[in-house]
């Protein structure tokens, strides 16, 4: 019986806090009417950001503000929307966050950037630009896009992308290409990890170099490339059995390997200055 | 002339036309409204060239940070200041040597004291200032952009430090590479590279629109 | 170059501002940072106007201007005035923007010149007869309009029409000839006349 009214007790209490915690929380929702290849960024320091099609030629953005220590701006110039949070005096990570759940055109260009994200985009044919300084970044479903990403320690991870340029730097986090091909693919990151599972297909240059991160990368056997794979301080590790390339390139046993496989269509760079590299057969 | 005639030769004509042309344009007023229409676009086309849109304030501060990286901008700092000075000193050295030279002469000349020495002996001396090397004035934009970021966000500040020694890091690695192997093509990269992300760490550092 | 436009200070800000745009550029040869802002302040519209117009994406513009400005700065050294300042980056810019679209992959010009188009030959115009846009067309429709273009045809519209260059420095910008470099801008105009109707027939029939 004490046990039962302890937990009716803690189940009145949890309901009252979510009721206050709810009540301080506003949703706004804006449209904004677009043409062709419009344009969206969002600036949000604090919350997540998501961004996929809607139908039609308008922009939907549907924003939970957590507290009144935040305001959101918008800004339309013709094909152009922004979308900006604006956080009042004393606001912090928690009391500044705004939640944004975004629809536009799959055409559309999109622009975010946030300090603690997550960021994820999905589904898009238009160019994507995504920069966060600890935020979790997802990007799925792109093509014909390019995609660029900046982030200090946040991870990132591209799923099925392709056809655009990729290009992303990460200084601390961790970066996982999962079925990204494309004309130019490049990885520039300091102590991340980088791991790449895919094809390396369209004849593309691919380039996935770091200081200290290790690099995995995982082909499949009609892989075509012209491969190099060097790491000054780290064990390299290859299950291709590659052409030797006519390269001046030296290889040295444990720490460098070049050469080629199939028609060596794609241009691929494997480089870390300390950590491992292993180039893996699917 | 016909208007299939007239038409293909409109991408040559820069708003001339011949005797035959002008005549045809008289007789057709198809032609003589596509002429109109397109002369409106051009005409209208100039006037879009005012603007009033500007990019963000990230891109000077993009601008700015990159040229710092770069050498392109000479600040005056504390040093600089100390070697105006000192150049100052130094020009107005010489008139002021043949001052005094002129003082003691006189002064020797004159019946009485006698200057000193030690005085005579020891002109003034410019103490030569040295200059910080390249790794104490990065410490010190370090610092003040750290001073930056934990004034607008304290809790990014012990990132922004890491995140700062990681790149340091791989740009001491990257340049010792580069000077045991000066042709290295790869050396060269990895330098590049490294000094790509610390141009983003302060770039995103001092990003005015976020912490 | 025949373009017109020598910056955007107003003459107001010209007088308050601290340096003239000859100083600014004396004293960014040397390394001055607050000569290197101003030149970038008295520019950056116009730069970054162009590069919005070219790529309608602001993201990409903005990029491209801090990538025009730092090339003209890391050259400023060797700029000796035989020709405008405004005009030396306003090339330096047309460059960049051009190099990002052939990175893309876009067709600058598009590839066949000899190939007779539907524009080309004389056909039934949209509408009636008093849709006539001289003296009814305005900025915003023709912006959406231009907007609508292949980027091809808008490349070249933007350069000859908009930014005032000769059809022999658009050929050597662009690499093509002058030839194409004509023809490709009375197509451009062409399909600019038939979406700026088209626009208008359609406003007309709606209730």
């Amino acid at each position: 019986m004490h046990r039962s009214v302890r937990a009716a007790s803690l189940v009145a209490l949890l309901a009252w806090a979510v009721a206050v915690f709810a009540a301080d929380q506003v949703r706004k929702d804006y449209h904004f009417k677009v043409h062709h290849r419009a344009s969206v960024s969002i600036f949000n320091q604090y919350g997540p950001i998501s961004v996929r099609p809607g139908s039609g030629d308008q922009v939907v953005v549907t924003a939970i503000l957590h507290s009144d220590k935040a305001e959101i701006d918008t800004r339309q110039s013709g094909n152009r929307v922004a979308v900006v949070s604006h956080l009042l005096g004393g606001a912090d990570a928690d009391s500044g966050r705004v939640d944004y759940d975004v629809l536009v055109p799959a055409n559309a260009n999109v622009t975010l950037h946030s300090t603690t994200g997550p960021l994820r985009v999905e589904k898009m044919r238009g160019d994507v630009i995504l920069e966060g300084n600890t935020a979790n970044v997802d990007v799925r479903d792109v093509s014909s896009g390019h995609v660029h990403v900046k982030t200090l320690n946040g991870p990132v991870t591209l799923t099925n992308v392709s056809e655009g340029h990729v290009e992303i730097t990460s200084v601390n986090g961790d970066v996982s290409l999962k079925s990204v091909s494309g004309p130019l693919v490049h990885v520039n990151s300091t102590s991340g990890k980088i791991l790449y599972d895919g094809d390396f297909g369209d004849g593309g240059e691919y380039s996935l170099m770091t200081h200290t991160g290790d690099i995995d990368a995982t082909a499949p056997a009609y892989a075509s490339i012209d491969v190099v794979a060097s790491s000054e301080r780290g064990k390299v590790e290859n299950d291709f059995p590659l052409q030797p390339a006519h390269s001046s390139f030296v290889s040295r046993a444990g720490s460098a390997f070049a050469g080629t496989m199939g028609k060596a269509a794609s241009s691929v760079k494997l480089l870390s200055f300390s950590g491992k590299i292993h180039l893996k057969k699917r | 002339m016909t208007c299939e005639e007239f038409q293909r030769v409109l991408p040559e004509l820069e708003g001339g036309h011949n005797f035959e042309q002008e005549q045809h344009l008289k007789t057709c007023s198809r032609c003589s409204e596509l002429i109109s229409d397109l002369s409106a676009i051009s005409q209208q086309a100039r006037l879009i060239g005012a603007t009033t849109e500007e990019p963000s304030p990230r891109v000077w501060n993009s601008i700015e940070i990159t040229l710092r990286q770069e050498g392109l901008i000479h600040e005056p700092s504390p040093v600089a200041g100390r070697a105006r000075v000192t150049s100052w000193r130094l020009s107005w050295l010489v008139p002021a040597l043949a001052a005094l030279l002129v003082v003691f002469g006189v002064v020797l000349h004159r019946p009485g004291k006698q200057p000193s020495r030690s005085a005579m002996s020891s002109p003034p001396v410019v103490k030569a200032v040295e200059e910080p090397g390249p790794e104490l004035a990065t410490l010190a934009d370090e610092e003040q952009l750290l001073g930056m970021v934990a004034a607008r966000a304290p809790a990014l500040r012990a990132d922004y430090e890491s995140d700062l020694r990681a790149v340091d890091e791989y740009i001491r690695d990257a340049e010792r590479s580069a000077r045991s192997n000066p042709n290295d093509e790869l050396a060269q990269q990895y330098l590049m590279n490294a000094y790509e992300q610390r141009a983003m760490v302060y770039e995103m550092a001092m990003d005015r629109t976020l912490p | 170059m025949s373009a017109a436009g020598t910056g955007n200070l107003t003459d107001a800000s010209r007088k308050h501002s601290k340096l003239t745009e000859a100083e600014a550029i004396d004293r960014a040869k040397q390394g001055d940072a607050d000569a290197f802002e101003t030149l970038y302040n008295l520019h950056k519209r116009r730069v970054y106007s162009l590069c919005l117009r070219m790529t309608a994406n602001t993201a990409a513009a903005e990029d491209l201007t801090q990538e025009a400005f730092l090339q003209l700065f890391r050259k400023i050294a060797t700029f000796r005035g035989e020709s405008a300042f405004s005009t030396w980056l306003h090339r330096m810019a047309v460059n960049v923007v051009l190099m990002q679209l052939r990175k893309k992959g876009l067709a600058l010009v598009p590839l066949d010149e000899t190939v007779e188009s539907e524009e080309e030959s004389p056909r039934k115009e949209p509408g009636a007869d008093d849709m006539r846009l001289a003296g009814s067309l305005d900025r915003i429709q023709l912006n959406h309009a231009i907007g609508e273009l292949p980027p091809g045809y808008r490349t070249i519209f933007l350069l000859h029409d908009v930014e005032g260059y000769e059809h022999n420095e658009i050929a050597d910008m662009v690499g093509c000839s002058i030839g194409n470099s004509k023809s490709q801008l009375h197509k451009a105009r062409m399909k600019l006349r038939e979406l700026l109707k088209t626009s208008r027939a359609e406003k007309a029939t709606k209730p």
